[in-house]
């Protein structure tokens, strides 16, 4: 088949080689079957309307089984969102994140363009400023995505509690700020092993949905620890204590080590030894060298911020823990659960391989115990991919999430498979906005994402992912006036995605049209906002307002229309200005005011009104002045090229008598030559086809020939 | 995922909606015709229901928002009839016929309208395999047209053909609205002649005033399979068209060059053939970029079909509209 047959060695991402099934999901719309036909229609964006109809006659089988009320159903339409996110998230939270996402997104790609334009001059300087803009931004986004809780401020710690109240972390933030620490935060490469503890610590709980991890044990001891009356003979907080000391959460090591009961005022005497050891082990790890410039308050470890100073201090410290480790004390320790579980927690901080993977859950967890405990001078992202696939080995998932697939990826230095799994685990919101993260410093992605497709209509992804977004946005209307904001970031297509946009608004309410009229004129779409307005304007012409209507048409500079309006208006006060019709269009055109400028036909009618009211005052009284004017009036407008032709004879027809004024000609011999040749084109033009016949008497056309002919004569005995 | 907006009463045959989505027009088996309109809180309801004609609605479409708010539609008795929402100071708000076209001889079986610069085009289609083209004389008046062309949708207009006879067609116009550009369509017959049946760009040659055929959208042996449906996507800026053209054997993906090449002809290239649906399909629709195509057919699915990043079309997801079992 055609459409399967490109060549799977040049794909992009890799596609499996057999098409995939497509995901049926199945429309509730309670129209029972059969159904006779489906209709659809996109409305806003990736909005699906469909049309469920059932056959017009009724079934006869299936008929009398129906409900009553069945019966009189002919079909219904229901509204698909097509994209709609999985849920972790509300919709009310998405919109405000995507609300919030706006001014950092075009903060941001303002500061690319200035750059780029500066870039002609010192191109060198540019590319180590940019990843700090970008790391602005992705700060501001990630406070959008939620904050964590401030530490716990009560005077006094409740010693059992071991766990810190966290606000529940989202897989969407946790996936954010993997991107953040592999592709923007420069500074932290020196410290990516320690950033990535921290990580973990955050959103342990996210990394499966369905099997243990470290935090899951954690949270269990929890529930149990008040219950719990002597906990060093429990298995489990020996085994939590391994587990937590393995990713590094120091602080709940020592404060699950200072439970233990030979801490006891009653027992000091008689387990001095023991205790000693458990205090040895807990200051040992309380003081853990840590290659970080900073911990949070509450954090144990000691900070190194240069790697001599820190490798020095971890010799020593590794040092302690042997000397530790070989000591006779142990030989003294009567309790074996204590003896064992402490001499477990010495081999984690060992680093023995086989005591590590014991004390982790997830190939995650394995994967940052190897960096605390067994390669601690890794720099930068080295052996990060060979190691992960080896941690993956040995502690094999079921289940692969998004998160863990982003990661994958992420290590991989695969950025096509980054973008696949932000695209398909947390919607194009994310696809758009980590976007800038990936080619904030990776001149691979950079490529991958600006390159121009012939097969996507010559964009790029980048351009593709913007436009798919602002089609999201559109899909609500409390969030397609975001999209222009998107859609103008994208070179190619954007503009012609937001005309569309635009045309595709309902204009019933002034307020909205002005909006998208705002809109227009900000990216210069005059095609689109003329557009607007004429349909604004037919609407309200066609709905009893006509006094919007013209207003609109006005604006949209729709002589086409004006015209046809200031006709329709012509017929509608008949031929007499004695009618009472005169007032009611008189107030039409008074209503429109002084605006009425360049828009032919209702220059036509102005002037046109000008003249019938003086027409009106001559015949009321007869003054001289009044008949002069009125016949100034008449040529200007014969002279006007927006006189529609076919008025042309009633006006002149209606100017008669003031042809045959007594006291004088009114009319020049040049200005009764101009309205002669009017009448000469007028005659040549009853011969086309088209030619429109004005109601008057037949005997109109001679009778003001006869007026201009006598009017001529008397005005050339005048001029003499 | 869905919501249900409105219900529509029994007898219902075909329906539309206007260009923004919020109003929806339905016909009936008894002639008559209802407006439904979207609410703020995107349930909908009937604002208005009038006998249109004496038999049953086959069809109903939308004129574009700048001639107002009307329909054109099409009666199993083959007349046609345009009707608009007007309001003025002698008569409340309601639906007025403007105009019927009557054809003595050819039933009418699809119609389009398309906008270029300011006026409106309507290109309708007969049972005798006649396409015609009228044009709108004043845009506030819905009852003044002009036949502007009449013509067979044949590449070769010399030949002598028999008489068709057609039971569908099927138009779309480009729907690209800039100035300079020209007005063409695309028109796909379901007839027992061959020649008739493959889908053809028409476009107005300004020169001479007359509509010339410059694509065929249909492969050698592919002629003569009758169209059931064509959609033209929009294009927001690609430097080809895309249109899509269901036949018996599939949807086919079209690419079109922009403009003609020295013959004057345009370039094209059958990109995909799309199969999916069992039996006829109905319905194709282009979500707003042009990106997604929407398809309805006779197995009660509504397929949504996207080409990804190496330019493979594909089935992306499925909407199951069969209804319950009972």
């Amino acid at each position: 088949m055609p459409g399967l047959a490109s060549d799977p060695g040049d794909s992009l991402v890799p596609f499996p080689p057999d098409v995939r099934d497509p995901v049926v999901y199945p429309v509730r719309h309670g129209v029972n079957a059969p159904i006779f036909r489906v209709y659809v229609s996109w409305t806003r964006g990736n909005l699906l309307q469909v049309a469920c109809l059932r056959p017009p006659e009724a079934d006869p089988a299936g008929g009398e089984e129906d409900e009553v009320s069945d019966e009189e159903i002919g079909g219904k339409i229901v509204e698909v969102k097509l994209g709609a996110g999985d849920g972790e998230i509300s919709e009310a939270q998405r919109r405000r994140i995507a609300y919030g996402s706006v001014p950092a997104f075009a903060l941001l790609q303002s500061r690319k363009n200035s750059l780029a334009a500066m870039s002609r001059m010192s191109a060198s300087s540019i590319r180590t400023e940019w990843w700090e803009h970008v790391l602005d931004y992705s700060h501001h986004i990630s406070d959008l995505l939620g904050n964590p809780m401030l530490p716990s401020s009560t005077v006094i710690e409740d010693p059992e509690t071991v766990m810190q109240p966290h606000e529940e972390p989202t897989r969407l933030k946790a996936a954010w700020q993997l991107m953040e620490i592999f592709y923007v935060d420069k500074l932290s490469l020196t410290w990516l092993p320690e950033r990535l503890v921290d990580w973990l610590a955050d959103y342990d709980s996210l990394l499966t949905r369905t099997e243990t991890t470290i935090h899951s044990k954690l949270a269990g001891l929890q529930k149990r620890l008040v219950n719990l009356q002597v906990v060093e003979d429990d298995p489990e907080y020996w085994e939590v204590m391994s587990l937590a000391l393995a990713v590094g959460w120091l602080d709940t090591v020592v404060k699950l080590l200072r439970l233990h009961g030979s801490y006891q005022l009653d027992q000091l005497g008689s387990r001095e030894t023991e205790n000693g050891l458990v205090e040895a082990v807990a200051v040992l790890v309380s003081t853990m060298p840590r290659m970080r410039p900073h911990l949070p308050t509450g954090r144990l470890g000691q900070c190194y911020k240069t790697k001599p100073e820190f490798i020095k201090a971890w010799e020593k410290w590794r040092g302690h823990i042997s000397k530790l480790d070989s000591s006779a004390f142990w030989v003294q320790c009567s309790h074996r659960q204590t003896r064992e579980g402490l001499r477990n927690l010495l081999q984690i901080m060992l680093g023995k391989v086989s005591n590590l993977t014991s004390a982790t859950c997830h190939w995650m967890e394995l994967f940052i115990s190897h960096f605390l405990y067994i390669r601690p001078f890794t720099m930068g992202l080295e052996g990060f991919h060979s190691l992960s696939q080896k941690c993956m080995q040995l502690r094999p998932s079921s289940s692969s999430s998004g998160l863990m697939c982003l990661l994958i990826g992420i290590l991989g230095e695969n950025p096509e498979v980054v973008l696949a799994e932000c695209s398909k685990t947390f919607g194009p919101w994310m696809v758009v906005h980590a976007m800038e993260l990936l080619t904030a410093d990776n001149g691979h992605a950079d490529i991958l994402l600006h390159e121009e497709r012939y097969n996507l209509g010559d964009i790029s992804i980048e351009e593709l992912h913007r436009l798919v977004y602002a089609q999201v946005l559109s899909s609500h209307p409390l969030t397609w006036q975001i999209a222009p904001t998107y859609l103008a970031s994208c070179p190619k297509q954007g503009l012609g995605l937001l005309e569309i946009l635009l045309y595709k608004q309902p204009v019933q309410h002034y307020q909205m049209i002005l909006k998208n009229l705002e809109i227009c004129r900000l990216y210069e779409l005059e095609n689109i906002s003329s557009s607007i307005m004429k349909i604004a304007g037919t609407y309200h012409w066609k709905h009893g307002r006509k006094g919007s209507g013209v207003y609109w048409l006005q604006q949209a500079r729709d002589e086409v229309r004006l015209n046809k309006i200031a006709q329709q208006l012509f017929e509608y006060i008949g031929k007499s200005i004695s009618d009472d019709s005169f007032k009611q269009w008189e107030g039409l055109i008074e209503l429109l005011g002084s605006q009425v400028g360049t828009a032919g036909g209702l220059e036509f009618l102005h002037k046109y009104r000008d003249f019938k009211r003086s027409l009106q005052q001559v015949q009321d009284g007869s003054s001289v002045d009044a008949a002069r004017q009125t016949m100034e009036s008449l040529i200007q407008l014969m002279k006007n090229p927006s006189t529609p032709q076919r008025f042309w004879l009633p006006l002149l027809h209606d100017s008669v008598k003031l042809l045959h004024w007594k006291a004088q000609p009114l009319l020049t011999v040049s200005e009764t030559n101009l309205l002669l040749n009017k009448l000469q084109e007028l005659s040549m033009a009853k011969l086309c086809p088209d030619f429109c016949e004005p109601n008057l008497p037949p005997e109109a056309l001679s009778s003001v020939r006869l007026a201009l002919a006598t009017n001529l004569g008397r005005a050339i005995l005048e001029e003499c | 995922m869905e919501k249900e907006v409105a219900t529509v009463e029994k007898g219902a045959l075909c329906c539309s909606w206007n260009y923004c989505g919020q109003r929806l027009a339905v016909g009936f088996v008894d002639g008559s015709i209802s407006i439904h309109d979207s609410l703020d809180d995107s349930s909908s309801s009937c604002s208005s229901k009038w006998k249109a004609h004496a038999s049953s609605i086959k069809n109903i479409v939308w004129l574009p928002p700048e001639f107002g708010d009307a329909i054109a539609c099409i009666s199993a008795d083959a007349s046609l009839s345009l009707w608009e929402e007007v309001e003025d100071d002698t008569q409340p708000l309601k639906w007025k016929m403007c105009k019927t076209f009557e054809s003595s001889n050819a039933i009418v079986l699809d119609l389009q309208f398309g906008v270029y610069s300011t006026s409106l085009k309507m290109v309708a289609a007969y049972s005798d395999g006649h396409v015609k083209v009228y044009e709108l004389l004043d845009p506030l008046e819905l009852n003044k047209w002009q036949l502007q062309a009449e013509f067979q949708n044949v590449i070769d207009s010399v030949s002598r053909f028999g008489k068709p006879s057609c039971a569908n067609v099927s138009i779309a116009w480009n729907p690209r609205r800039g100035e300079s550009q020209q007005s063409s369509f695309v028109l796909g017959f379901n007839s027992d002649l061959p020649q008739f049946n493959s889908s053809k760009i028409w476009e107005f040659e300004e020169a001479h005033q007359r509509w010339l055929p410059v694509a065929e959208l249909a492969l050698p042996g592919d002629k003569g399979d009758r169209v059931h449906a064509v959609a033209w996507a929009p294009n927001i800026g690609r430097p080809y068209e895309v249109i899509a053209v269901a036949t018996c054997k599939g949807i086919a993906i079209w690419h079109v060059g922009l403009n003609p090449e020295s013959d004057g002809r345009l370039s094209k290239e059958k990109v995909a053939l799309l199969s999916g649906h069992d039996g006829e399909v109905w319905q194709l629709e282009w979500d707003m970029s042009g990106m997604t195509l929407a398809s309805t057919g006779a197995d009660g699915m509504v397929r949504l079909w996207q080409c990804n990043l190496n330019g493979v079309w594909h089935e992306q997801a499925a909407l199951e509209c069969n209804g319950m079992q009972q």
